[in-house]
């Protein structure tokens, strides 16, 4: 049985929109960026593959229009590569323990808005809408390892603002 | 095996290991690192409470309406008229959609219990639980009386799985914790890796026990609903 798109898209829309609002940052920006997803999206339904990922390639519709879109154009100018290498440190002895207190919401929302945008979108991909990291590759167009990678220095980032806060 | 590496605690922690249980093996027998993969749970739970947006319930109705029916603007006719040709008859499945990802329900159970402040109610009487989740939930359903039973309410707080509010209630037995999911969509069941589950359906809400106790605990728990 062949489900409609509206059937498969609309249980996405809460997700949609937080992801919506964390790439621009604003409520009205965000609600255009949904509907124009949808839009796009129900366009090009007829070229959606069944048994491919659907989530996935909704969250690429939205973020692909963004970044054609001016804030997602100047969030992107404001990151000239890849960003630097120089704070992983891969640690082969005993792990470090971090814990965080859950109670300082705000700061941590602060701390995710002020991670560049290739680490900001791989954290709440993972962590607020529980992608797998091949989901998240398929949905940002990269490989698995570059989630990996850039998993663990968004949270190492995350971590450390939390820290300076203290 | 030797300790982990930041790498292997964020993989184990995200679900991403292929080989879970020789980790979880050594996570028996190390606190270090056992801490450090409930620290990295606790934020993943940290960032996943504080950075969800709800969206608003005016637009969501205007997209509705704007691409499924309704009064059309000129850009939207067109999309319809694709949408027709593509779609075929529409299903009406209403408003019920599916959870494809077991694991999610597995993740919640174990990060909540991993986590420092598991429920935001805390109540051993169902008569406290059941008033708070009002208003919360758009939906209400029924927390079973457990007195006389090996089994008490420890709590419950509202979580998400796939975009969706879901009732937890966290009940306790003897030392072990079990959770209660309860939502309008439907809810997975089988498959969670290392945990006994129990789903049923009751008045268009999807029941669901996971926990770490031999199932016939699940089906005694079942029958006081």
């Amino acid at each position: 049985m062949k489900m409609s798109f509206e059937d498969l898209s609309m249980p996405l829309f809460p997700s949609l929109y937080g992801y919506a609002r964390w790439l621009t940052g604003e409520p009205h920006e965000a609600e255009d960026l949904v509907q124009e997803t949808y839009l796009k999206a129900l366009r090009g339904f007829g070229s959606f593959r069944e048994g491919t990922n659907f989530r996935a390639w909704m969250f690429r519709i939205l973020r692909n229009t963004f970044l054609t879109s001016r804030s997602g154009l100047k969030s992107m100018a404001s990151i000239d590569e890849e960003p630097e290498l120089a704070d992983e440190i891969v640690d082969a002895g005993t792990p470090e323990t971090h814990f965080v207190n859950r109670a300082n919401g705000e700061a941590l929302r602060r701390a995710i808005e002020a991670l560049p945008l290739p680490f900001r979108e791989v954290l709440l991909l993972s962590d607020v809408e529980n992608m797998s990291y091949r989901e998240i590759g398929e949905a940002l167009a990269i490989p698995v390892g570059t989630v990996t990678s850039r998993l663990m220095r968004a949270r190492r980032r995350v971590r450390a603002a939390l820290e300076g806060m203290r | 095996m030797s300790h982990l590496n930041q790498e292997e605690v964020q993989r184990y922690a995200d679900g991403e290991l292929d080989d879970a249980a020789a980790v979880e093996q050594h996570l028996r027998d190390c606190a270090a690192c056992a801490n450090a993969v409930v620290g990295e749970m606790q934020l993943k739970r940290a960032v996943r409470d504080a950075a969800r947006m709800m969206p608003p319930d005016v637009l969501r109705a205007r997209v509705r309406r704007r691409l499924f029916g309704g009064q059309h603007t000129a850009a939207w006719v067109a999309a319809a008229a694709v949408a027709s040709l593509v779609l075929g008859a529409l299903l009406s499945a209403g408003a019920v959609g599916t959870l494809t990802s077991a694991r999610e329900l597995a993740d919640l159970h174990a990060t909540i219990l991993a986590s420092a402040n598991p429920v935001d109610v805390i109540s051993t009487d169902r008569h406290t639980v059941k008033p708070w989740f009002e208003g919360k939930l758009p939906f209400s359903f029924n927390v079973p009386e457990l007195a006389g039973t090996p089994f008490r309410i420890v709590g419950g707080r509202v979580v998400y799985a796939h975009g969706q509010p879901v009732a937890y209630v966290m009940i306790g037995k003897s030392g072990h914790k079990l959770s209660l999911f309860v939502a309008q969509v439907t809810l997975p069941n089988g498959g969670m890796r290392g945990f006994e589950t129990l789903s049923w359906r009751a008045n268009g809400l999807t029941y669901v026990l996971v926990g770490d106790v031999p199932r016939g605990d699940l089906e005694q728990l079942r029958a006081r609903f």
